[in-house]
Parts: C-alpha cells; structure tokens; sequence
C-alpha cells in the first residue's frame, strides 16, 4: 500500500485527538481528586497543585466507603457465579436442543434484553416490599443475575454452538449421562467462553447504578450508588469525596482492561459474527 | 438432546427470568391501572413536656391489629395513563395521590411528561447513532493502517469510555465541563463562553456527547474486528484492475461490514433507548429527560408506584414497536439457522 507523509500525518494526528478525548475526562478526575476543592475548581483553572489524598481519606475512612466496596464484592461477585452456573447449563441446551421451543426462548429472551431496567421498579418494589425481602444484597443479586440472563444465554449459546456435538456424543456413548458429558468434557473445552461470558456479566453487575439505588438502603448500596450523592453534593468536602469515589470505582476497572483486554475485544465480536 | 433433558437444563434460567422479568411486567400492568391511599386518621395525643401536658391533634396512617398500616386500593382505569400523557388537567386531588407522603403535585404548564421524555430519548437516538455508525467506522479504517506495535495501546485506551461505569463516566464529563472547570477555561481562551448545564441546548448537547463518547468505543471494536476478515484477494483483485482507495472501501470493504453495521445498528437502538444515567447525572431532568429517568423519577421522587407503572407501559409499548425491525431480521436467521 502507498503511504504518503501527509496521510500518515493526518491518520495519526487524528488517532491522538481520539486518543486524548477518550481518556481526558478520566485522566482529569484523577488530576483533580488530588486536589483541594479550591485548586480542583480554581479560576482560572491551575494545570498544577499541591496533591493531598485528603479526598480518599475522607472517603475511604470517615464515610466508610471501603463498607460499599464490600457490598459490590459480594454483588458482583454472587452475581457472575449464579449467571454463569445457570447460564450455561441454558446456553449449552440450546445449542444442542432442535426443536421449536429453543428458538422461542431465544426469541423472548432477545425482547428482555432490550427492556429498559426501570420498567420493572415498580413491581419490584411492591414485590419485594410484600415479602419483605427489599432491602437484602441476596435480592439485589437475584435481580442481576435474571436481567443478565437474557445477555449471558445469547452469549454462551453463540460459544457452544462452536464445539462439535460429536464431542458430547462419543462422551455419551462411553457412558457419560448428559449432566457429567456437559461437566466433564463441554465446559473444560468451553473455558475461555465462559471467561469472556463471565467478564460481562462482571460488568453489568459492577456498573449497575439505578438498581442498586432503587432496591437497597445506605448501607447495601453498591460503590455506584453510594457516590450519586455527589451529583448534588452540597458542600465542597462532599463533592471532593465523590470524585475519589469515582477514580476508586474506576480503578478496579482499568485493571480488569490490562488483564483481559482479548477477551472482552473477543466477547463484544462474538455476538457480532454471529449476528 | 431429548426435550426432558433440555426443559431440565434451561429450567433454573427460565425459572429466573419469568419470576423477575416476565412477571414484574405483567404486574406493572396491573399496577399502572390501580392507586392505593394509606388511610389517614385525626388523632388527638397527649405530650407531656417539662412545661405540663397538652393535647396536640395530629394526622397520621391508619393501622389495623398487627401494626401495619392500612392501605385503600381501587381500580382507577387508565388515568394515570391520561396523567403521564398529558390528556387531561391534573385535577386537584382526583383520585388521592398515592404513598400519601411525598407526592408532589406536578407542576402546571407541563402536560406532557411522558411526550417530552419520548421527545427527547428520540432525539438522543438520532443524534447518537450517525457519530456512533460512522466515528466507529473512520475509527477502525484508521486503526486497521496504524503499526501494529501501537494497536494494543489506542484498543486499550479505546476500551476505558466503554467499561467505566456509566454514573461515573457521566459525573466525570460533569466536572469537566462544570463552572471553571477544563473545558470551559480552556473555551474561555478561545473567547467561547457557555455555561454548560445551564440551558437546554447546552445541557442537551452534552449528554449527547456523553453517548457517543461512552458508545463510539463499541461500535469501533466491532468494525475493527470486521475489517480482519476482508478478503484480501478481492482487495488485490481490485487494486489491479485500478481501483482508487475511495473505491476499493465502496464496493469492497464496506459490503463486507454490512453486517456489522446492522449489528452495531440495534444494539445501539435499544441501549440509546435506555439512556438514564446522563440524563440523571448531569441535569437531573431539568433540560433533559428519558423515558426510563421518567419511571425512575416518578416512582422514587414522586413516591408514585402507580403513576410510574404507566409510564412504565408506555416504555415497553416504544421498545417493542422499536424492536420489530430487529425481531424480525433475528426471526429470519434463526429460522435459516435450523
């Protein structure tokens, strides 16, 4: 292929501008949770300031924040677990089952992907007020798992097609039942599939915000919803602990990023292939 | 694999999703066409305080023997759907509103509420989608030229908008384009000032950029991942018969990612119909509002489940008419499939 200098200038002055504008907004709430309030939100603004983990301090420490670090653990961490048990033992019956009724459960599970999470509130909150299972994170945990199902199934499903069915059969045929022919010889081979499954479903969970604020209470909220407070916070010293909660949520997110960066590229392309 | 075995295999899944979503559904349809009043009661109180006893009369929830408080329920029809669609006048204590405590009467001069938010959530929609499709594209065309030593970095550093936590990627463009902030300092020396959760535009234009920062990095992956499987031969065919670069992206390349693009296409139509959290984070529903910040609003703020449960219908009605094009592409290929 011919390269010109100008066009190669041009692709890659173009691909720096990209570059700056999707980790600027990032790399600035770094910068100012460093900050004091006034050199945070100086003007004119200050480019450099003397750094205090002032912010993290008040955060992690008096507001108790390492309490909803806790809470998203044990959600996230309750709610990959349960989506992949029950998602694989669903998406790998539908790649082997052929009869109607797998395409139909395909089909309605395509039109819950789409709904929009707040619709359920409601009957969530009548629901769970009448059996007074509300405010619990085993709730909060269920909840994600059933709105990750329709996702993780889609998903799996799209996995195992991809390993020969003779694989199963000749387990079968050596006298496995179904059950440890899936346990013994299909997840093994399905591994990096569940991982990726396993990474979104990590995702949804740990990035949720509207339904943690709108199913627990202070204490069982999830870092997310802890720190909407500082959508309106009304004192600086707030505000400031909601930008260390920002970077604190975001972290643990830029290391999953380092770590499985071909898996989640593989994981969003998957669904795409396979239309 | 035999029906039993499947039924048996599916069960735990589909036992979850028709007890949290297919059920929660339904009951937001009943819901939506009842209201429930806590029935209140005059009672008169002794307070003893250091300076003697008086009686104060105070109004509180009714509560039967087991200490729960009573509740009224009726069946009231469609009117919260007449309600969140603006047909008819908030009359004054029609119906009582419900949860008692905290619902705010809606202010006048806004009949509308569902409209606006439908208004809005459309137009996130359609200005979102063309930078998504074509950001994406020109993204991954460009990557696809750049040495593959620093791919690894721009993919990585693509990927951050796209996992951060929506509330967070949302308060993080917040702070930067806040009141002194960067990005109005650094307009201010260009001598462009605007204050930019001040006013409609602004605020509208903003959580517009949320979304094609938050949803670019997707749709770039995608395409990206497509252009690998170009066939190179047409590519080199096409060269040799003396097709120009413009040429070659026409009628070889892009026919390719067709399918892509129709991908990247519905995923983007039915998140961007769910857009909540930019809306909720950077103006609170002042200049900007979505269907689903509306049910949200109106159940939490309003402490209205019933309202909110109408609103919540309509949502699902706007999904799945928006969703027919896409069930029946999915329905032809599945068929195709077995």
């Amino acid at each position: 292929m011919r390269k010109s200098p100008l066009g190669q200038t041009l692709l890659y002055a173009g691909l720096a501008v990209w570059l700056v504008l999707a980790a600027l907004p990032v790399l600035w709430t770094v910068v100012i949770s460093l900050r004091t309030y006034v050199d945070a939100f100086s003007a004119p603004l200050k480019w450099l300031a003397p750094i205090t983990l002032e912010n993290y301090r008040g955060l992690w420490i008096d507001r108790e924040f390492y309490r909803n670090f806790y809470n998203t653990a044990i959600v996230t961490l309750g709610t990959v677990c349960i989506s992949l048990t029950v998602g694989c033992l669903a998406g790998y019956a539908l790649s082997r089952y052929r009869g109607s009724l797998g395409f139909w459960l395909l089909i309605i599970a395509l039109v819950f992907r789409a709904l929009p999470h707040s619709t359920l509130l409601p009957s969530f909150h009548a629901l769970f007020d009448a059996m007074g299972i509300r405010n619990t994170t085993i709730t909060l945990i269920f909840v994600l798992v059933a709105i990750n199902q329709p996702f993780t199934i889609w998903m799996l499903r799209s996995f195992f097609v991809n390993i020969p069915q003779e694989l199963d059969e000749a387990a079968m045929v050596d006298g496995c039942t179904r059950l440890q022919a899936f346990r013994r010889v299909i997840i093994p081979v399905m591994w990096p599939g569940v991982v990726t499954t396993g990474l979104f479903s990590f995702l949804l969970a740990y990035n949720d915000f509207m339904l943690s604020s709108a199913l627990t209470n202070a204490d069982k909220m999830t870092m997310p919803a802890a720190i909407a407070g500082a959508i309106t916070a009304e004192s600086d010293a707030l505000l400031m602990q909601g930008v260390a909660g920002a970077v604190s949520i975001t972290i643990p997110l830029i290391i999953l990023v380092a770590l499985f960066q071909k898996q989640i590229v593989s994981g969003l392309t998957q669904g795409a292939v396979k239309g | 694999m035999k029906l039993r075995s499947f039924a048996g295999f599916v069960g735990p899944s589909v036992f979850l999703m028709l007890a949290l979503l297919a059920l929660p559904m339904l009951m937001t349809v009943v819901l939506s066409m009842r209201n429930c009043a806590l029935e209140m009661e005059l009672v008169t109180v002794q307070q003893t305080g250091p300076f003697g006893a008086h009686e104060v009369t105070t109004q509180r929830a009714k509560v039967d023997a087991s200490g729960q408080a009573v509740q009224t329920c009726q069946w009231v029809g469609l009117e919260y759907y007449r309600k969140v669609l603006g047909l008819e006048k908030p009359a004054a204590g029609a119906g009582g509103t419900a949860g008692a405590a905290g619902a705010v009467p809606s202010p006048a001069g806004q009949p509308t509420e569902f409209f606006s938010a439908l208004r809005f959530t459309l137009l996130y929609v359609a200005a979102t989608t063309p930078f998504v499709l074509g950001g994406g594209l020109a993204l991954a065309l460009a990557m696809n030229r750049v040495t593959q030593r620093l791919k690894a970095v721009f993919i990585a550093a693509s990927l951050l908008p796209f996992i951060i936590t929506p509330v967070v990627g949302a308060l993080a463009i917040k702070w930067l384009f806040r009141d002194n902030g960067l990005v109005p300092h650094v307009l201010g020396g260009m001598g462009i000032e605007v204050f930019w959760m001040a006013q409609a535009w602004s605020a509208q234009l903003l959580v517009i950029l949320y979304g094609i920062w938050h949803v670019l990095p997707f749709a770039f992956i995608v395409f990206y991942a497509g252009l690998q499987g170009v066939p190179q031969d047409a590519l080199e065919a096409a060269t040799i018969d003396g097709a120009t670069n413009g040429q070659k992206l026409r009628y070889v390349t892009l026919p390719h990612l067709m399918p892509l693009v129709v991908f990247v296409l519905m995923m983007h139509l039915m998140d961007a119909y769910r857009v909540f959290e930019p809306v909720m984070v950077l103006t609170q529903g002042a200049f900007t509002t979505s269907v689903q910040y509306l049910t949200y609003h109106v159940l939490l703020q309003e402490d209205n489940p019933y309202k909110a449960s109408a609103a919540s219908v309509l949502t699902i009605i706007g999904i799945a008419l928006l969703l027919i094009p896409l069930l029946r592409k999915t329905w032809r290929e599945q068929r195709q499939g077995h």
